[in-house]
């Protein structure tokens, strides 16, 4: 699952990509207001993580301009000041959830889970196509109630498919998913991930069905 | 205005009275007034007294009339009297008067009454006199009677005299009685005065002082942290002055308020993003399995560490070079000697960075101030050059004296500081956009407090390398 980190301190945007990535999300770093705007323009992101000082647009800005372009995305606000004024006004511009620093990592991301669940409309958090199941509280897959072992990059080839289970994912979306900008896109780097987590589907009753021309899709066999 | 149980002694109470506004109003109408009424009252005396003097000498002249126009002459010539006994009873004003007479003929023959009565002096005026140890006001009147023959006096210097000679004396008790009377009439009228004047001096004083005691008041009602100014129409015209000087200086402490919270708000804001980072990179560590990304992150949790501890050290440094905030010191700072062992600290640092360091000081340096905030100003300009400044670079520090100053200069071949920002820069943590040196936004902001603690200043250009240029100058010792 893809996030965007949008934080001036290149310290801490390439820390908290670090351990996001931990998680098994896809990071991009933006460091302004005008970076953070040219990538979500290019790519499809789960959820946006932004810090409010930034420099060139700041971090409200931003934030009212992808809402008034209709962008649905789930943002998530870092900020410094904690006070309620600053939590209401951030959460009046179109923020889902708001953060004060310090905060725990392992806060940070029960909150992307729950806003990433939320954004998906989905009520339970597990999501299931035929006998595999997606928690998307712990994201973990089992497969006929076994717990499914993946690496970190299967990890997120099944995830981007699961939630877009059923419509198709083209192999540049499905790759830029995985991989991130900066990441080398050898695009045949995607098919091998694909044929390993198949693999792992074997015996159970779903799928991933390669479609010429348009791309894959999850689906009950 | 006295606080209850408080013992005063007296000379604290009148020291207070000497500065209460009411009590010095009211002393000095007091005063007036009593000293008009005192001489009021001195000439209210005299005047009772000369008026008490011309009833009774006019009820002695009434009197002796009667008693000399009672004398009859009998067939021999010889005078005798019937006393009228309203010429003694005129007297009875129930003081309990003693009246005393003597009826003596032109040639000296005692016709009635004491022969041992002093005759006054003169005659028809009352005189004080003393009749049997009593103080007594007689009067003297000369009367013809029909049928005495005129005869030259015996006893008389060449004066004629006639008829009888009626002398009559009263004791002073009914005198003294109406006098006083007289006199107490008029004190009753003062003392009244003086009571409606004091009475309403007060009350003048109260309602004049009470827009000022309602601003004392307001003052006093006021919470420490309530400082908007008060409305100057509470008082009247003449104390607005006052009004609006404590206006303004309510605004100023206001103002220094302000900035105490933003600073210490901001501080706080400072803290937030190191102290997230440290978080995250535990976070990160804690739970990464490769031992080399582990060691990474660990050793980034170190820099960090030490970062956010630097930084809190110098929020202590910047509070303790506030004005104020520390004992004013006045060391004798020989200024090369700090920058050498400033330096000196420094070189292995520099040299791992690649920065070629320097120090060009040949002659003592002294300057009087706080050493220890000295030292701190230079350790943070020296910190910032080396900070900025990519390998392979230049940090030199001269210190010179020049006339009557101190020149020191801090110059590196880093970037430099744009001109539009060489005055931001010496605010609390501003910090220029875009730059990543771990920097903390305080160093200028020490730097220009102790340079302004030591009645210095400080300037920021262009060094010979395109770097920046620190330049200080302190008053030389």
């Amino acid at each position: 699952m893809r996030l965007l980190i949008v934080e001036d301190n290149h310290e801490l945007a390439d820390w908290l990509a670090k351990a996001l990535t931990q998680a098994h999300y896809t990071v991009d770093a933006a460091h302004d207001g005008e970076e953070a705007e040219h990538f979500l323009e290019l790519a499809d992101y789960a959820a946006v993580v932004l810090d409010l000082s930034l420099p060139k647009v700041d971090g409200m800005t931003l934030l009212k301009r992808i809402r008034r372009a209709g962008s649905k995305v789930p943002v998530i606000i870092l900020t410094a000041n904690a006070s309620l004024d600053g939590r209401v006004a951030g959460l009046d511009s179109g923020a889902d959830d708001y953060l004060a620093k310090p905060f725990e990592m392992a806060e940070l991301e029960a909150r992307l889970r729950a806003l990433i669940r939320r954004g998906h409309d989905l009520a339970s958090p597990e999501i299931a196509v035929a006998d595999l199941v997606l928690n998307s509280a712990t994201r973990q897959f089992s497969l006929k109630g076994e717990v499914l072992s993946l690496t970190p990059r299967e990890h997120s080839v099944l995830e981007y498919l699961m939630l877009k289970a059923g419509s198709t994912v083209t192999k540049a979306a499905l790759s830029e998913s995985v991989f991130g900008f900066d990441a080398e896109t050898d695009p045949s780097a995607i098919e091998i991930y694909v044929h390993r987590v198949r693999k792992k589907l074997e015996g159970g009753a779903v799928q991933i069905a390669t479609l010429r021309g348009l791309g894959y899709m999850l689906r009950a066999a | 205005m006295g606080r209850s149980g408080a013992s005063l002694s007296p000379v604290r109470v009148l020291l207070r009275l000497r500065h209460s506004l009411r009590a010095q109003l009211l002393a000095w109408v007091l005063v007036t007034l009593v000293g008009v009424i005192g001489f009021n009252l001195y000439f209210g005396l005299v005047l009772a007294r000369t008026t008490a003097n011309l009833v009774t000498d006019n009820m002695l002249l009434g009197s002796a009339r009667m008693i000399a126009e009672a004398v009859r002459v009998d067939a021999g010539g010889n005078a005798e009297v019937d006393i009228p006994p309203a010429a003694l009873e005129i007297f009875d004003t129930g003081h309990g008067d003693r009246v005393f007479y003597q009826v003596t003929t032109a040639w000296g023959n005692l016709v009635a009454g004491y022969a041992d009565l002093q005759v006054p002096a003169r005659m028809h005026q009352g005189e004080d006199m003393v009749f049997r140890n009593l103080n007594v006001r007689a009067l003297m009147l000369n009367h013809p009677v029909v049928g005495l023959p005129p005869v030259e006096a015996p006893n008389s210097e060449g004066g004629v005299a006639d008829g009888v000679t009626v002398t009559v004396a009263v004791t002073r008790y009914g005198q003294q009685a109406m006098r006083t009377q007289l006199w107490l009439s008029d004190f009753d009228d003062q003392v009244l005065l003086v009571l409606v004047a004091g009475v309403v001096t007060v009350l003048g004083l109260n309602r004049g002082l009470a827009p000022v005691l309602r601003l004392r008041d307001a003052v006093r009602k006021r919470r420490r942290d309530q400082l908007e100014p008060f409305d100057e129409g509470i008082v009247h015209t003449e104390l607005r002055p006052l009004v609006q000087a404590l206006n303004d200086y309510m605004n100023r402490v206001q103002k220094q308020m302000g900035a105490q919270r933003r600073f210490v708000a901001n501080a706080a804001h400072q803290l937030r993003t190191p102290l997230t980072l440290l978080s995250t990179q535990a976070s990160f560590a804690a739970r990464e399995t490769d031992p080399a990304r582990r060691e990474e992150a660990l050793q980034a949790l170190i820099r960090s560490t030490r970062q956010v501890t630097r930084l809190a050290e110098q929020l202590l440094t910047l509070t303790r070079a506030e004005p104020g905030s520390r004992a004013p010191r006045a060391d004798r700072v020989d200024m090369a000697d700090v920058a050498r062992q400033v330096l000196e600290a420094r070189v292995e640092e520099a040299l791992r960075q690649g920065i070629d360091i320097g120090l060009d000081a040949d002659e003592a340096a002294p300057v009087i101030g706080d050493g220890t905030m000295l030292k701190e100003m230079l350790v943070n300009l020296v910190d910032n050059a080396l900070r900025y400044t990519p390998a392979p670079g230049m940090v030199t520090v001269v210190v010179t004296p020049l006339g009557n100053e101190i020149v020191l200069r801090v110059e590196d071949s880093g970037p430099g500081i744009a001109e539009a920002e060489r005055i931001q820069v010496f605010e609390r943590f501003y910090r220029i956009i875009g730059t990543q040196a771990e920097g903390s936004g305080l160093g200028l902001a020490i730097v220009k407090e102790v340079v302004d603690g030591a009645g210095g200043r400080v300037t920021l250009g262009t060094s010979d390398d395109g770097g920046l240029k620190v330049e200080v100058r302190l008053p030389r010792a």
